[in-house]
């Protein structure tokens, strides 16, 4: 009955679980695929699809592969049900990277649905199409997002500032194959194994990484940082929705974290924005902006962050300047803020630097060479944009969300005042009531807070507290932060507490509260005694305890004991006798092997130190003697240690009655079972065996010197006279909120702080406005343009507008251009080769080409930098701080020293003495644009006059009217339009004396043919065919441009418009060694002009920039990176070349060519010629 | 950013997987990551944060239920942990609670939450209101619906207009038959209370030892009152007054004694009005608030220049304003455990009681805690509730409502592993209570306006307190 009653019970609870499953997706998740999915795929029923993608997206949940349905789900992409459609972007969002072909069939739908009136719909199709990653439609995208970026919906437009990161994702991975190539060792690493290990190691090498990490840096951002997304991302930061300004800071912050003159154009106006961002968005931008006004103002004077450097100044004032940091410290000051300086210290250079790196440098640099000088230094109190910081993100303190809290209280950590620093501490003590996870976050931030300022929380003690509803970490943590933050008024409660721990019965955790105990008494030594009493009274109680129950997890706490108990001993050994006598007296009831080990080495290292403890010795050595048979291998090695200790220290009266406890010991460690023991014995005894207590009935004059020495080494190894070394600050610091500060390794991606100051924009500033608003509206014309296709009317404008400024008031537009973007650059203007001369208002010294590079800077760019301090003698030790910025230099007059190279068309002995030399020349036909000019020098070495001389196209048909070509020749060349390479003769010479050389200019058009076009050379009524080799280095003509539209033309031409090649220049060697230069600096400079001159000698080009890493060491040339800029003559099709070099000074170098061309087979020919003349030996 | 989130069983199933962005995480990080709790204990459940070989793992445990988010690069830890708390409530709120089950259930539900929850490892949208518009709550009807017609859709066809203004929180054209609106004070008492063996022999022993002829206050050594410790603790004091002088002990007889005592707090707002209301709530002694966090509807101004919160409510229950109220010196009910052990047993006995009468009755008073390792068995009853000792060797004590006729107590005895002779570590005793209409910080609601009334809505205020981290060490 009963029986049948319980199943009854059963069926029922088993029927309403069945009734409340009923109508969920349970039995699609529980059967996936207990029908076929296939045909209810292709179904014309919704609800079928529905279903078979339900099923399909349960198998996705269990871990299945169902690739094999792409071609049919993605059918299924066309439908009008959103419920569909939603289902089928899951599907297709996460397998579109395995079936890249197919997924291509849905990009049609994408478009469409790009167009629909439904808002939802137009995201959805914007967020899938964005997601998919394929790399063939990344464009597409790329002007989707432009058009989103404008919609009218909210909605849209912020998730159009979502898709950015995933398409420069993309983008990065496509380059990464270029990038691999040049540095495979590198690429690897970010994406290495993240292990305490590996960090280690990562340390070890930390000067590799730095460089390799440097490079890559560079790379991304060359190839990635300035692109069309940038200008989006510059648009949606102004968006009115706060909504899309919280998206668009997160995808500044992945897409160019660095480009503040993006944040400097509306701080003010997202400061005031930040409250209303929604939440994730704000701990983005939050960090942003902290960033941003590091890199703008640097740091504010009265701040936690440079409170070391008033302390210095002061110390300095009062005493010598020369007392060394370390000793200076002063925990406790006067007032109320007891700061602890050094780890402050450390702190804010952690913080800047990142701790590898500052850790390292602790090693072998002396640490005042990063002292910040005064110009980073800013004050809170004058400061608007630092002001308005801080206000801005202190009502964010009492935000729902944790991490707002915490990022907002980062701010004012590293900003704000110290008196103002108060201000974080209760909002982050609540946060503490918050969820479990999130606690444990807080508190590792809590203790570096605490470490640094503990002033800053030793009244709020209370609340920390441990709970039993903790988890160990947690309290654990809690420990620490409490016996950091200990002061004496506090110190009575806070042992109240510890003591109500050690009876907890986690003993793990009552060990740890004893270690806590150990540590607030060496920290505060007026309660060091009362602490020992204490820990004396538990290491007696424990012990007994022992003695009735073993247990494994009792040991931790009592060896936890004895280990505070020494350690609070040794800050005063001779006060603390009685202590030690105590723990011996219960070493009969101590087991813990490790427990007794250091009882025994406290009696060994301090038997001298008082009365009782050399009274006691002798009875203690006998019952040791006893027991050593049963010790564990760890006590034993510390009986023998103490052995020699207690020998060595004797005196002579003891000695006699020590003596035969202590052989007995030795003899019996001889034969132990041990072989450590066993050796150690062996060693020690015959360190003994000249020891005055062995052979003390030896005559006094036995001694020898070699028994002195074997004296002097034990005196050495076990006297005790060592100091005890101090606790070393190898705390690693990250930026508050931090992943890395959690796992206390730098997380790939981590950066600290910008270099203070290192971001100038002269826009707020004293820039000329027009020259501002110029560059707006540029700037405005380009975003608006992404929509579009980038034709080549767009670029050419553009290029147009900046000729034109550099032609008429060349300087100012240059100049507007570098500060837009200076970042962390060093950016000199760059003239164009031809335009050399009428630039030397900026440089001071125009004697050669080459400069070293303190000279090399234009004044202002260098102040800019500084922040109007140039102190001459701190620029070069700057320079080499800077690690990871460029410097870009320019080469002056290199226009001048450009010398073409000359071919020979004919030579004397063919031609009957005429010879005649061409060369390629850079200028420009005024007759039409697609014409090459060449220069074509006749010579006579003959003896007799020449005349008529005359050159011009072989034709099949030989009856060209000279005279009505030379009457009309624009006519003619505009009429010639077939394939043929056209030419616009030269003026005959009529008569050439012998000796006397003749420059004539032919004009060419070539129409890409590489063929050597066929001349005819009359002469004297003599005709001769002549072959001129067309150079594909002078079917392009300059293109000025400056960095930042070139870099952004460069995005715009990926993939098949890119090509890559690589070859190695050798020239530099040569030179340096029949040169034999002996300034090592110069030698970066030196290649780069030899590099540039090599270029513009052979090509037509525009040397937009130089770029080289200023923080590689002196032989190291990876990272130098040339610019050069062309438009192809008869289609004004820009070309873009870019040469990066790997190497060393004294090796050839590797260089690596890319062209970035639309006109790919011209591309392709133009590569092949520079690596060809790049590789060519030097004439 | 975020790279993935996985959903895992208590048994350490993986119930979903969502891929956030291109760089996949493959399902061999669960395995990783449950290897590590099975090796390393429950302990590791506890840790938020997780270097694994491969990746950072952020988890975030809920009713079993393990949220385990993977991410490659530098991002703030707080916001994963944020983001998959909001994860869990958001589910839990459209799912009425979190098992395995429901999961399953609704997995469909699930991942076009995540979807939109969450875009390229970035927040999308995250605010329930919104959430619940776009994508529609299971409940009966649709259930029926299903069963009846097949399939019906649960993604709205339109966007909420709520994306676009700018209270993003609530729906912009709501009309409510009703219009009320309630305020609840629900606050939480945390307390940590020391309580000593037995009375009798309660020794706070608090030295001033003249040291070098300075005063100052010493660590206060506590000795619990076994016979045998008291005689270990005269005579180490004997051995240490050999060379001090003098020696001052203090004897103090303590039951009792409030390490802390302080409340948790949160204003809960359940608002059904229509259109577009704005309150104000005022407090009549705002002052006492020592932490407050906000929702984030309400304007940090008029707060911080008058106390006074100024809000446009979301829709439905929400939690307006978080606080704190710190240092209280009272609590309204006091546990009294004594441990008295002898030769391998120890009796013990747990006594209940009011304190200070918050006027109002007490009741789903539950006394909980944990024996130590060493008890071999145990044999307890109460006079009043049940008491259940569990497989992981907690005993929870289930009182109920407070009886007026008689103190609750337990009592019993526990056999302790061979070997020990008594006990050395002390549980401690977790209190959970509630106390209806009484808000025991003393905070008091001055008044609630609202600026552009429809109709005059209906206003309703609440008080509840109950016990949080209420501890009682013994």
């Amino acid at each position: 009955m009963l029986t049948q009653f319980g199943a009854t019970a059963e069926s029922l609870s088993k029927a309403s679980t069945m009734m409340f499953r009923i109508g969920t997706d349970a039995h699609l998740y529980d059967d996936p695929d207990d029908v076929s999915i296939a045909p209810l795929l292709d179904s014309k029923f919704e609800s079928e699809k529905c279903e078979a993608l339900k099923r399909l997206l349960a198998l996705i949940a269990q871990g299945f592969d169902i690739s094999n349905y792409f071609p049919q789900v993605v059918k299924n992409v066309a439908t009008q049900s959103l419920e569909v459609k939603k289902l089928v972007y899951l599907y297709l969002l996460h397998y579109a990277e395995k079936r890249p072909n197919e997924a291509l069939l849905s990009i049609n739908y994408f478009q469409k649905d790009l167009g629909d009136p439904n808002p939802l719909v137009r995201a959805w199709a914007l967020r899938t199409m964005a997601g998919i990653r394929l790399h063939a439609i990344a464009s597409l995208v790329l002007v989707a997002v432009g058009k989103c970026a404008r919609d009218p919906s909210v909605y849209v437009r912020k998730c159009a500032a979502i898709a950015l990161p995933k398409l420069h994702d993309l983008r990065l991975e496509e380059h990464t194959a270029a990038i691999e190539e040049i540095f495979v060792e590198d690429m690897t690493m970010p994406h290495e194994l993240i292990t305490t290990e590996y960090m280690k190691s990562m340390i070890a090498y930390r000067l590799d990484y730095n460089l390799a990490f440097d490079n890559l840096h560079i790379f991304w951002r060359i190839y990635l940082s300035s692109s069309e997304s940038q200008h989006i991302v510059g648009m949606l930061l102004k968006d009115n929705s706060p909504g899309v300004v919280g998206a668009a800071a997160s995808a500044f912050a992945s897409i160019c974290p660095n480009n503040f003159s993006l944040i400097g154009r509306n701080y003010k106006r997202l400061c005031e924005i930040l409250p209303d961002v929604e939440e994730w968005g704000q701990i983005v931008l939050i960090g942003i902006l902290l960033r941003y006004a590091i890199a703008k103002h640097g740091l504010v004077r009265e701040s936690l962050m440079l409170s070391f450097e008033d302390l210095e100044i002061q110390s300095q004032e009062k005493d010598d300047p020369e007392s060394s940091h370390l000793t200076v410290r002063k925990p406790f000051d006067g007032a109320s803020l007891d700061i602890c300086t050094e780890i402050a210290d450390i702190v804010a250079r952690s913080y800047l630097e990142g701790p590898d790196k500052y850790l390292a440098r602790l090693g072998h640099v002396n640490q005042d060479s990063l002292g910040f000088d005064g110009s980073c230094i800013t004050s809170a109190t004058s400061n608007d944009d630092v002001k308005i910081l801080l206000q801005c993100t202190s009502p964010l303190l009492w935000s729902y969300n944790s991490a707002v809290v915490l990022a907002a209280a980062g701010v004012h950590w590293i900003m704000a005042p110290k008196e103002d620093i108060r201000k974080i501490v209760k909002p982050l003590i609540f946060l503490l009531r918050s969820s479990g996870s999130s606690k444990y976050v807080v508190l590792c931030n809590i203790q570096v807070f605490a470490k640094a300022m503990p002033s800053l929380f030793s009244p709020y003690y209370e609340d920390f507290f441990i709970s039993s509803s903790d988890s160990y970490r947690t309290k654990t943590l809690k420990l620490e932060i409490l016996s950091t933050i200990a002061t004496k008024t506090s110190i009575s409660s806070i042992f109240l507490e510890f003591q109500d721990h050690v009876r907890d019965p986690d003993r793990r955790f009552a060990a740890d509260t004893v270690a806590a105990i150990g540590l607030c008494a060496q920290k505060l030594p007026d309660v060091s005694n009362t602490c020992l009493e204490a820990l004396l009274y538990l290491a007696l109680s424990e012990s007994s305890n022992n003695a009735v129950a073993l247990m494994g997890e009792e040991e931790i706490l009592l060896v936890q004991v004895v280990k505070s108990i020494m350690a609070i001993i040794k800050q005063d050994p001779h006060s603390h006798e009685r202590v030690i006598v105590h723990l011996v007296r219960s070493l009969d009831s101590m087991s813990a092997p490790a427990a007794r080990a250091m009882v025994i080495w406290m009696l060994g290292e301090y038997c001298n130190i008082g009365v009782l403890t050399s009274k006691m010795i002798p009875t203690i050595f006998k019952y040791l003697a006893h027991r050593f048979h049963s010790e564990s291998v760890e006590t034993k090695l510390q009986i023998v240690n103490a052995c020699v200790k207690v020998l060595l220290r004797a005196k002579v009266e003891d000695i006699s009655e020590l003596r035969l406890a202590i052989s007995y010991v030795l003899e019996l460690a001889k034969y132990d079972l041990n072989y450590d023991v066993r050796d150690r014995a062996r060693v020690l005894k015959n360190f003994l065996s000249h020891c005055k207590g062995f052979n003390y009935l030896e005559e006094a004059d036995y001694r020898t010197e070699f028994n002195d020495l074997t004296y002097v080494f034990a005196e050495y190894i076990f006297g005790g006279t060592k100091k005890v070394p101090s606790e070393s600050f190898s705390y690693r610091f990250y930026l508050p909120g931090s992943l890395s500060q959690i796992v206390l390794h730098a997380a790939p991606g981590y950066e600290p702080l910008p270099e203070p100051c290192s971001f100038a924009d002269d826009e707020t500033g004293h820039s000329p406005t027009n020259v501002h608003n110029d560059h707006e509206s540029n700037e405005i014309d380009d975003s608006d343009d992404i929509s579009g296709s980038l034709d080549e009317e767009n670029t050419s404008d553009y290029s147009s507008e900046s000729v034109s400024g550099e032609g008429g008031d060349s300087y100012i537009a240059s100049d507007s251009g570098e500060d837009e973007e200076a970042g962390t650059l060093i950016h000199l203007s760059d003239d164009a080769p031809d335009s050399g001369d009428h630039d030397r208002v900026s440089v001071k010294n125009t004697s050669s080409g080459l400069m070293d590079a303190g000279e090399l800077m234009s004044k202002r760019a260098l102040e800019s930098w500084l922040n109007e301090n140039s102190d001459s003698g701190q620029n070069s030790s700057n320079l080499s701080q800077v690690q990871r910025s460029l410097a870009r230099i320019s080469i002056k007059d290199i226009g001048q020293l450009v010398k073409p190279k000359s071919y020979t068309l004919l030579d004397p002995t063919n031609g009957n003495g005429l010879s005649v030399i061409y060369r390629f020349s850079s200028e420009v036909s005024k007759v039409s644009k697609e014409l090459a000019c060449i220069h074509v020098s006749f010579s006579n070495h003959s003896e007799e006059p020449m005349c008529n001389i005359f050159l011009a196209e072989e034709k099949p048909n030989p009856s060209p009217d000279s005279s009505e070509k030379s009457g009309s020749p624009s006519e003619s060349v505009l009429v010639s339009h077939d394939k043929e390479a056209t030419l616009i003769p030269m003026e005959e010479i009529d008569r050439l004396n012998p000796g006397q050389p003749a420059d004539r200019v032919l004009q060419v058009r070539f129409e890409h043919h590489l063929l050597p076009l066929k001349l005819v050379l009359s002469c004297d009524g003599r005709k001769q065919q002549v072959k001129l080799r067309p150079d594909i280095g002078y079917f392009i003509k300059p293109l000025p441009m400056d960095i930042e539209s070139f870099l952004k033309k460069e995005s715009q031409l990926p993939g098949m418009f890119e090509n890559i090649r690589r070859c190695t220049f050798s020239e530099h060697l040569n030179q340096q060694n029949d040169k034999d230069e002996p300034p090592q600096k110069d030698i970066f400079l030196m290649i780069c002009e030899k590099l540039a001159l090599k270029m513009l000698s052979n090509a037509n080009l525009h040397l937009v920039s130089v770029d080289m890493p200023v923080a590689a060491n002196l032989d190291d040339l990876s990272g130098i990176s040339l610019r050069l800029s062309g438009e192809i003559l008869n289609n004004s099709v820009p070309c873009l070349v870019t040469l990066t070099l790997k190497g060393t000074c004294a090796e050839p170098l590797e260089v690596s060519v890319k062209i970035n061309c639309e006109e790919t087979v011209f591309g392709l020919n133009l590569l092949n010629r520079i690596v060809n003349f790049l590789a060519e030996p030097p004439r | 950013m975020l790279q993935c989130i996985f959903l895992l069983s208590d048994s350490g199933e993986v119930l979903l997987e969502k891929q956030l962005t291109g760089h996949r995480v493959d399902r061999a990080i669960c395995d990783w990551f449950w290897d590590q709790i099975l090796t390393q204990g429950e302990s590791l459940k506890l840790v938020p944060v997780i270097a694994s070989p491969t990746h950072y793992l952020f988890q975030v445990v809920r009713e079993g239920i393990t949220f385990l988010a993977c991410t490659q690069v530098e991002m703030p830890p707080l916001m994963a942990i944020e983001f998959l708390c909001r994860v869990a409530d958001v589910l839990s709120n459209y799912l009425d609670g979190l098992n395995e089950d429901v999961i399953k259930d609704n997995f469909v539900i699930v991942y076009e939450l995540l979807d939109e929850m969450i875009d390229n490892g970035f927040p999308l949208t995250t605010e329930p209101n919104i959430l619940r518009e776009m994508i529609a709550p299971p409940n009966i009807v649709s259930k029926v619906l299903s069963v009846v017609t097949g399939s019906t859709s649960n993604v709205s066809n339109t966007l909420p207009g709520a994306t676009a203004s700018c209270v993003p929180w609530r729906k912009t054209d709501l009309k409510h038959a009703t219009n009320e609106v309630y305020v609840d004070l629900v606050e939480e008492m945390d307390a940590t209370i020391n309580s000593f063996v037995l009375p009798g022999f309660s020794v706070f022993l608090s030295l001033f030892l003249h040291y070098s002829g300075q005063l100052c206050s010493g660590s206060p050594v506590c000795i619990d009152g076994h016979p045998k410790q008291l005689a270990n603790v005269f005579y180490l004091y004997s051995l240490s007054c050999s060379d001090l002088s003098p020696l001052l002990i203090l004897l103090l007889l303590r039951d009792g004694n409030l390490v802390k005592c302080e409340i948790y707090g949160e204003v809960e707002v359940n608002s059904n009005l229509s259109g577009l209301p704005d309150l104000t709530l005022s407090f009549a002694n705002p002052l006492i608030f020592n932490d407050v966090r906000f929702h984030p509807c309400v304007r940090l101004r008029p707060w911080e220049a008058n106390q006074i919160l100024s809000f446009v409510p979301p829709d439905g229950q929400f939690t307006l304003m978080s606080y704190r109220v710190k240092k209280l010196k009272s609590t309204p009910i006091y546990v009294k455990p004594q441990f008295t052990s002898d030769s391998g047993t120890c009796r013990v006995s747990v006594l209940v009681g009011i304190r200070n009468d918050p006027g109002k009755s007490i009741d789903n008073i539950a006394v909980q805690f944990k024996l130590p390792p060493c008890v071999k068995s145990s044999d307890l009853s109460s006079n009043y509730g049940s008491v259940n000792v569990l497989a992981d060797k907690t005993c929870s004590w289930t009182i109920g409502r407070m009886p007026k006729d008689k103190a609750p107590s337990m009592s019993g005895t526990l056999v302790l592993e061979s070997g020990m002779d008594r006990l050395h570590v002390f549980p401690t005793f977790k209190v959970g209570f509630r106390i209806m209409g009484v808000a025991l910080s003393g905070l008091k609601i001055d008044k609630l306006d609202l600026k552009n009334p429809l109709s005059r809505p209906h206003k309703g205020f609440r008080a509840l307190t109950k016990g949080g981290e209420f501890e009682v060490r013994s």
